[in-house]
């Protein structure tokens, strides 16, 4: 028996609530340092501890969380958003453009994904937008191929035959035609893609080339807590576990998605 | 049968090949350190460029005329003495039985030649020294400076210079010295040495080989050294040292008290910092009590100065602004400095008050200051941009910064004139903040032609509390230097140089 899509979509709300509201939600100032306060353990004050600058953990992943959750969910809006324009236009028009903007996008899936995107933030520089830069530069074409292919197969059906002959522009036939047949398959493996984009976000701060201190974001709370695997633990378990919890659910919400919305499933 | 057998083998192999663990027996020594690296312009054995003596000294394959002992004071080493036949020349007496790794005798005429390529191509060392000539013979040399020199002896005592043989060309980054081991293998990343079998010392070398191992990261070390791959890691975190004396007896530590100093120089160019209040409200809001006892661990203690308490001319003698956010914030007001929009950032001018901070990485507390001076100005409003960068001399080279944050040491000669000359003086190679100052020019040129040791120490003193009512430079933590080591290593020692550490004693049990 399937599990129920609802439980999924009611943990992915409540995160996505806890970050868009996470500077009511913390009960301390999550930059402010106290180093009469640093590395407390997990404690009834601090639930989480506090790390070495005395910063209460607990409310730094709150407020990471709106780091982390909200700027993967914008870069994702982003990358789909433009991903699924070119693999359309792709798909629809064919011809110089299809070949152009493919080769174009051979040359970003020809590289190891993650490996591209250190390199373009060391050579960006760090910072958070950067890394947005750096990833959406890697994963656009994953969606452009999508969408182009989806195209490709609704391009010679029978109503879009008709709308051309209609006299329907190109824009309107795209817009009105093939993009909401195609929206469910990109929504789902956009979806299925938060939690790797997470992670690589994640990734970036933890190598020092995402968010830049004093930003809460679990990468980089994950690196500042590095050397404190042995000594405090907490410092640098917290927002894994944080990132763990997260990842998690998404991805499960992407497969129960799949399930409700891919009609080869309904069957 | 066959079968059997082939399965025995293939698992056999199998478990030899899981087994590929580096083997270190009793005759070599294999140390991590944190402080051999490009960023530290240290990866090589020739003392005659950059910071490469260092690494020769440190290693065991090279040596000075003459060391310091544990006071600081000068010792006899390839010299037997010294004497100054006026303020201009000094006579230098050689140990007779001193010769090179490669066998050759070391005498005047094989010093002279290395100390006149040491001038030609050290741009440090030609300006401390200010040699006109040098003439020699078999157990002396005779030196004449152009000008006053006082702590000649001191400067020749610096790791640049290390006595090496020049007659032989250097080859891959290797040069002959005189010390307990001579290198073999030269890389960015690792060093290896052999017993000198020419030693000339009365102690013999008593490892076979030394390998030294480049470590860029502190948690690395810390782990290779749990697990026994080193005998000795320096630069291991303050943080982890604990782990390492709690519940185990495998290890020991070693710590010496050192010059060495992280300081915050303001870059003069800023229009905004050319101004003293501005410089002593930062320099008020550094709570450097509890830096060095929370983020340090206690590792150091709070600076005034660029010297420590021990030195004759250090911290006890001198006095900086102390910390107080109060009064940090009206020093701001005073300069026009308010919070005219609420934004929590003073502006003026319609322009908020930013500050970027530079520094780098390979000393791990370097960015815990930087991400603690971040937080401490944004109390008194000021926004701190951090670049915590390896590359960070690209950007002085630029000079896209307005902090900048170093650590280094700064009596390497046990001598307070190295420090004001390489950093303090205008055009200084160190003065990274740019800072002018008459009356410091006027000093120094007094401390250039005092020989009193006394006089000395005190002109160093006016001139370090010169610099601190300039608040040009923020002097936060000396750092206390650590090495761990395995405990069946014999005959290591930690000195007050931060430069002295693979000697001939050091042996394994």
């Amino acid at each position: 028996m399937k599990s129920p899509l609802i439980p999924y979509l009611a943990l992915a709300i409540i995160l996505i609530l806890i970050a868009i509201f996470a500077p009511f939600l913390t009960p301390y100032d999550p930059y402010s340092q106290d180093l009469t306060n640093a590395l407390k353990p997990p404690n009834v004050q601090n639930i989480l501890g506090t790390d070495r600058y005395g910063r209460d953990i607990f409310s730094r992943i709150i407020i990471g969380s709106q780091t982390t959750i909200c700027t993967s969910l914008v870069l994702l809006f982003v990358i789909t958003i433009f991903g699924t324009f070119i693999g359309t236009i792709c798909g629809y028009k064919g011809g110089m453009i299809d070949n152009i903007l493919m080769r174009i996008s051979d040359v970003f899936l020809s590289f190891p994904q993650m490996v591209f995107a250190i390199a373009v933030s060391g050579i960006l520089g760090g910072g958070l937008l950067n890394a947005g830069i750096a990833l959406a530069v890697i994963a656009w074409p994953k969606y452009a191929r999508l969408s182009r292919g989806l195209t490709l197969t609704i391009r010679s059906m029978p109503y879009i035959q008709s709308a051309k002959m209609a006299g329907t522009g190109t824009f309107a036939i795209i817009w009105n035609h093939i993009l909401p047949n195609i929206a469910g398959s990109i929504f789902v493996t956009a979806i299925l893609d938060l939690g790797t984009i997470i992670m690589e976000l994640a990734g970036l701060s933890f190598l020092g080339l995402g968010a830049m201190p004093p930003t809460a974001e679990w990468g980089a709370m994950m690196n500042n807590g590095r050397s404190m695997l042995q000594t405090a633990p907490w410092v640098i378990l917290s927002p894994g576990f944080a990132i763990f919890v997260t990842v998690v659910i998404f991805n499960l919400l992407g497969d129960k998605l799949r399930d409700v919305i891919d009609p080869k499933n309904r069957v | 049968m066959k079968l059997k057998i082939f399965v025995v083998i293939i698992l056999a192999l199998f478990l030899i090949g899981c087994h590929k663990q580096q083997v270190i027996d009793n005759k070599t020594l294999v140390y991590g350190t944190m402080d051999y690296g490009v960023s530290m312009e240290n990866t090589g054995t020739n003392p005659h460029k950059s910071y490469y003596g260092w690494t020769a000294i440190r290693y065991g394959l090279g040596e000075t005329l003459f060391k310091f002992n544990d006071k600081m004071e000068l010792v006899p080493w390839v010299a037997k003495d010294f004497e100054y036949l006026d303020e201009y020349t000094v006579k230098i007496n050689i140990k007779e039985n001193v010769c090179f790794s490669n066998g050759k005798k070391v005498t005047g005429e094989s010093i002279k030649r290395c100390f006149e390529d040491l001038i030609k191509n050290h741009e440090r060392a030609s300006n401390d020294l200010k040699i006109k000539s040098i003439t020699a013979d078999d157990n002396f040399i005779i030196i004449k400076s152009r000008e006053k020199v006082p702590a000649l002896i001191n400067y020749l005592s610096d790791p640049y210079g290390v006595i090496i043989d020049v007659d032989e060309e250097e080859k891959d980054g290797i040069v002959i010295g005189t010390g307990p081991y001579k290198a073999v293998k030269v890389t960015d990343r690792e060093i290896e040495l052999v017993k000198n079998e020419n030693y000339w010392g009365d102690v013999k070398p008593k490892m076979e080989k030394i390998i030294v191992k480049s470590i860029t990261d502190g948690d690395m070390l810390t782990m290779a050294m749990q697990n026994g791959e080193f005998d000795i890691a320096q630069g291991i975190p303050y943080l982890t040292l604990g782990l390492f004396t709690v519940g185990t007896d495998r290890f020991k530590i070693i710590s010496a008290e050192t010059s060495r100093i992280y300081q915050i120089a303001f870059n003069f160019k800023t229009p905004e910092l050319q101004d003293l209040n501005v410089r002593k409200a930062i320099s008020k809001a550094i709570d450097k009590e509890n830096f060095t006892k929370v983020l340090l661990n206690g590792n150091g203690s709070p600076a005034v100065g660029p010297f420590p308490k021990n030195f004759s001319y250090g911290d006890d003698f001198v006095n900086a602004v102390s910390y107080n956010l109060d009064e940090a914030r009206e020093l701001l007001k005073k300069s026009g400095w308010i919070d005219s929009n609420n934004d929590g950032y003073v502006d003026k001018n319609g322009k908020n008050f930013e500050l970027n901070y530079l520094t780098y990485t390979s000393r791990p507390e370097l960015p815990l200051l930087a991400e603690y001076t971040q937080d401490t100005l944004k109390k008194i409003g000021i926004k701190v941009n951090v670049n915590a960068t390896d590359n960070y001399k690209s950007f002085l080279k630029s000079g896209k910064y307005d902090i900048f944050a170093n650590s280094l040491v700064t009596a390497p000669t046990g001598d307070p004139e190295y420090y004001f000359t390489s950093n303090i003086i205008k055009g200084a190679v160190g003065n990274n903040g740019f800072y002018d100052s008459s009356k410091i020019a006027k000093l120094e040129k007094e401390l250039h032609n005092t020989f009193d040791v006394k006089k000395r120490s005190d002109i160093a003193i006016k001139m370090t509390q010169e610099v601190l009512n300039d608040c040009a430079l923020i002097y936060v933590s000396h750092l206390k230097m650590s090495f761990v080591i395995k405990s069946n290593l014999k005959g290591f020692y930690g000195h007050p140089s931060d430069y002295y550490e693979i000697t001939a004693e050091i042996e394994k049990q």
